[in-house]
């Protein structure tokens, strides 16, 4: 019995859809990212549950970390500097858990080699670069989504004041959730340069992750604008003083870097044996 | 037209090349035995046809065209090292992820089909991390059924398997080579095996192709020899290789080669007062052509 020999090139968006399909049947069908997204519910409820709890043996209340509840999601004004951890620990907070659980999923793909049934047929490298950055933004997304319900449900149950302008609150998480694309892109690239090293692409994700080198800088030039033009600055930017022009900002800066990094990381990948 | 058209491929690593300047041609619809020592360049080859390697010079055409493009990719199928699976998925996921990423239109019927070929189809619902290793493989098959393939490359699919691993595993290749219809590129340690369903050879060694053949070219070149049992073996050797040109001891058996006649050789044995006590005619299979090409290419 012969084969016919037709070869028909699939086209850009067959193959992108056949990747994100991959990718969102893979993400929908593992634990991992139900439990990611339980942890991004679970750390406002316990950072705003145990804050202000009375100290056992003297009986005197701590001072709560916040005044408000929605600190928990952003600052009142963008805090490149930060000088405690209520002003460190916001929203933001899912994109470093994010970079674990993107080290974790594209990490997979090449420990279990599924990466080479993928390349062996008609996926590019770009393919594979912009289907990782969507999931896993997606994912991200929906870690702001879950966090938000867990800092509302735990600010309920303390007691908390909510007082805020609803339109601020609504660009500020917008904002940070369109950043999701930006970091999802930062991750996947650096999971790409170091595919083989699985330990060390989960430390580096945890390392650009946490900011530490734009509050580094931030300590030396103080809270300039210009720190918006990195994904940490444009993250810190959508705050609780948040307008349209910040959703905008984060954007701009979101999309820039997708592009940014996938360009790179299709550029890697293409010259670099695939393991 | 050929399946895969390679020339003057090289791939180093580290400054060590695996491969020199590899040219290979597989006809469209040969079952190609892929034959070399380890480490002589075969699963190189294999991953470069792939795309999982980048190579560092010369060409790789599939079906007339470069092998980077995604037409004729997608008309590939490979088991290369491993089957590829998430070991936390099910075998039914496994296939589901690689028919979404060909964008098949009936995954369903699509994953049967081929959990039938691979005799798994009462294992769709198992962990791939709870199979076995003949399992796995064959999931590997599976995968790589996975859409009409044109070319299907399998690296080593019988390695590490126990003896019924190995003949389910050999029957499934038999049906896929006979039923399919597809190119088909193997590689295997097992020459015995690959004699079977092999219509091409091709025998690299320290990253160079040193011979490609068909296998009437290897029934031709195949030297047809005797071999014999007599009490005093040392005492018949002597009187056959008065006779004849290339005799040899091997294996506690005087084999006489290019010698086509049994009577005259149990004449000469005879009249030399030896009594031959075990007589048959063989010929040189693929594996016993293989070590005799490499005893040579050492030699030189």
């Amino acid at each position: 019995m012969g084969k016919t020999l037709r070869f028909d090139s699939p086209s850009f968006g067959r193959r992108l859809k056949g990747m994100l399909g991959v990718d969102f049947y893979r993400l929908f069908h593992t634990p991992m990212y139900y439990i990611f997204l339980a942890i991004a519910a679970i750390i406002p409820a316990m950072i705003l549950g145990t804050s202000g709890i009375p100290d056992p043996q003297t009986g005197v209340a701590a001072t709560p970390l916040y005044t408000n509840v929605w600190h928990i999601i952003a600052a009142e004004e963008p805090l490149y500097v930060v000088s405690d951890i209520a002003e460190y620990a916001n929203m933001d907070m899912v994109f470093i858990f994010g970079g674990i659980m993107v080290s974790i999923f594209i990490g997979h793909d090449y420990k279990s080699g599924y990466v080479k049934q993928l390349f062996t047929t008609h996926p590019k490298k770009q393919d594979y670069m912009m289907s990782k950055t969507i999931t896993c933004a997606f994912a991200m997304a929906c870690m702001c989504v879950t966090y938000l319900i867990g800092a509302v449900a735990a600010g309920l149950l303390t007691g908390g004041s909510f007082q805020v302008d609803p339109l601020a609150l609504l660009c500020a998480v917008l904002g940070k959730m369109i950043m999701s694309l930006g970091w999802a892109s930062l991750y996947t690239f650096l999971n790409i340069i170091f595919r083989k090293y699985f330990g060390v692409s989960i430390a580096s994700s945890f390392f650009f992750g946490t900011g530490i080198l734009i509050i580094g800088a931030a300590a030396i030039v103080g809270n300039s604008a210009w720190l918006n033009v990195f994904l940490y600055g444009s993250s810190v930017y959508a705050c609780l003083s948040s307008t349209p022009v910040t959703v905008l900002v984060c954007l701009v800066c979101s999309v820039v870097w997708a592009l940014v990094y996938n360009v790179l990381g299709t550029r890697i990948l293409s010259k670099c044996d695939v393991y | 037209m050929n399946a895969i058209e390679i020339k003057g491929l090289s791939k180093s690593f580290r400054g060590l090349y695996a491969l020199d300047g590899l040219d290979m041609t597989v006809p469209v619809g040969a079952i190609y035995g892929f034959i070399g020592e380890n480490g002589s360049g075969k699963s190189t080859t294999e991953k470069l046809i792939c795309g999982h390697l980048v190579p560092d010079g010369g060409q790789i055409r599939l079906f007339g065209r470069p092998h980077t493009d995604p037409g004729v990719r997608v008309r590939v199928g490979a088991l290369i090292e491993n089957a590829g699976c998430f070991p936390g998925s099910s075998v039914y996921q496994n296939l589901m992820m690689q028919a979404i990423n060909l964008g098949l239109e009936h995954p369903d019927e699509e994953i049967g089909r081929v959990l039938k070929i691979v005799r798994m189809e009462e294992h769709a619902q198992l962990r791939f991390k709870k199979c076995s290793l003949g399992m796995k493989q064959r999931i590997g098959i599976a995968m790589a059924l996975l859409g009409d393939p044109a070319l299907l490359i399998l690296d080593e699919p019988i390695n590490g398997l126990d003896t019924d691993g190995m003949r389910i595993m050999r029957e499934i290749l038999v049906q896929i080579t006979q039923e399919l219809g597809c190119t088909v590129l193997i590689s295997s340690h097992l020459l015995g095996e690959l004699e079977k369903i092999a219509t091409h050879y091709g025998i690299i060694r320290q990253g160079k192709m040193i011979m490609e053949l068909t296998a009437q070219e290897l029934e031709g070149r195949a030297r047809v020899f005797v071999s014999l049992k007599t009490k005093d073996m040392q005492g018949a050797e002597a009187a056959l290789r008065r006779r004849y040109r290339d005799v040899r001891m091997e294996e506690d058996l005087l084999r006489v080669y290019d010698v086509d006649s049994v009577e005259d050789i149990v004449d000469h044995l005879m009249k030399s007062g030896h009594v031959v006590s075990q007589i048959e005619k063989n010929k040189i299979g693929l594996e016993e052509y293989y070590i005799e090409l490499m005893s040579k290419k050492e030699g030189q």
